[in-house]
């Protein structure tokens, strides 16, 4: 393993620690959380007493696409199995899984991608071309940063899940 | 290890949590800050269900870690939707912001309650 690899800089060993992948997935969840708590809370803030704007200004069905976007992919991404990514370098897996593996998953990325973007757009598009004031652009703003935990949370749960990969392979070896 | 004196500060930790928890709501009226107890009771329950569900016996076979992962992954979301709620009630002019930290810190003392007690349970039957 230490002889292929390609930098100077090791990985530290904490990295292929068991405690630090389970950490990784508490943390993914919480990640997940505060993104969808910001989802409710733009949601819950634009009907509550504290919004000020005089031509009421709420959230519409048009706000909520760019959350299930990011939460649908993220489902995705994560419930592929990450070892079939490269089963066509072994000859006992046939029928393209590989392909297959890379199609959803890349479904799934482009997905996560189009959540991000589209929150900006509803930013752009519904907050900041009207030239609407602070109060009123949370609801654009803290959709942007739902979006953006969630991305968050599923790298850090993509990385946590690679991490077990090599921990368990170490372990067989 | 897990002595009577540990049992007794646990469930003095436990009344002050739930104390606090229940003053947030019943001082202001308002008992929207009591979902904040379901929460933490929820909790621990995906990690204890997901460990039953789950075989650790066959490591090699690496799919049955991922119901594992799934049990953490909810109680991470647990655990922080428990200081999410008040936030965002208090946000939104439902509840006042004193009972928010009330309700977020007894929250916090309950569901810390919780944990050492199993922690320490579990320690007995280790063997």
């Amino acid at each position: 393993m230490s002889t292929s690899r390609l930098f100077r800089f090791p990985k530290p060993a904490w990295m292929n620690n068991a405690n630090t992948r389970t950490a990784g997935v508490y943390a993914a969840g919480a990640l997940f959380s505060l993104g969808f708590y910001l989802l409710i809370d733009i949601a819950v803030w634009s009907k509550s007493a504290m919004n000020p704007s005089d031509p009421a200004i709420h959230i519409t069905f048009v706000d909520w696409i760019p959350g299930i976007c990011s939460a649908l992919g993220m489902l995705v991404i994560n419930s592929i199995d990450k070892s079939r990514l490269s089963a066509d370098s072994f000859s006992y897996s046939g029928n393209g899984v590989a392909w297959k593996a890379r199609l959803v998953l890349f479904l799934g990325f482009a997905l996560l991608a189009g959540g991000l973007a589209g929150s900006v757009v509803v930013l752009v598009l519904k907050y900041i071309v009207p030239e609407y004031v602070w109060p009123t652009i949370w609801m654009g703003v803290g959709n942007v940063v739902a979006n953006s935990l969630v991305m968050l949370s599923s790298a850090v749960l993509w990385v946590a899940q690679n991490m077990e990969d090599e921990y368990t392979y170490n372990l067989a070896l | 290890m897990a002595g009577i004196k540990t049992i007794i500060g646990l469930s003095f930790v436990l009344a002050i949590g739930f104390l606090l928890v229940i003053l947030s709501a019943a001082l202001f009226k308002n008992y929207l800050t009591l979902l904040v107890v379901a929460t933490y009771v929820v909790a621990p329950l995906p990690n204890w269900i997901c460990g039953r569900a789950a075989n650790p016996d066959d490591f090699m076979e690496s799919a049955g870690s991922g119901i594992v992962d799934f049990g953490r992954f909810l109680t991470g979301f647990f655990v922080v939707m428990g200081i999410a709620l008040p936030a965002l009630l208090w946000h939104s002019a439902q509840i006042v912001g004193g009972a928010a930290t009330m309700s977020v810190v007894g929250g916090l003392l309950i569901y810390a309650t919780i944990m050492s007690f199993t922690m320490f349970f579990q320690e007995e039957q280790e063997f």
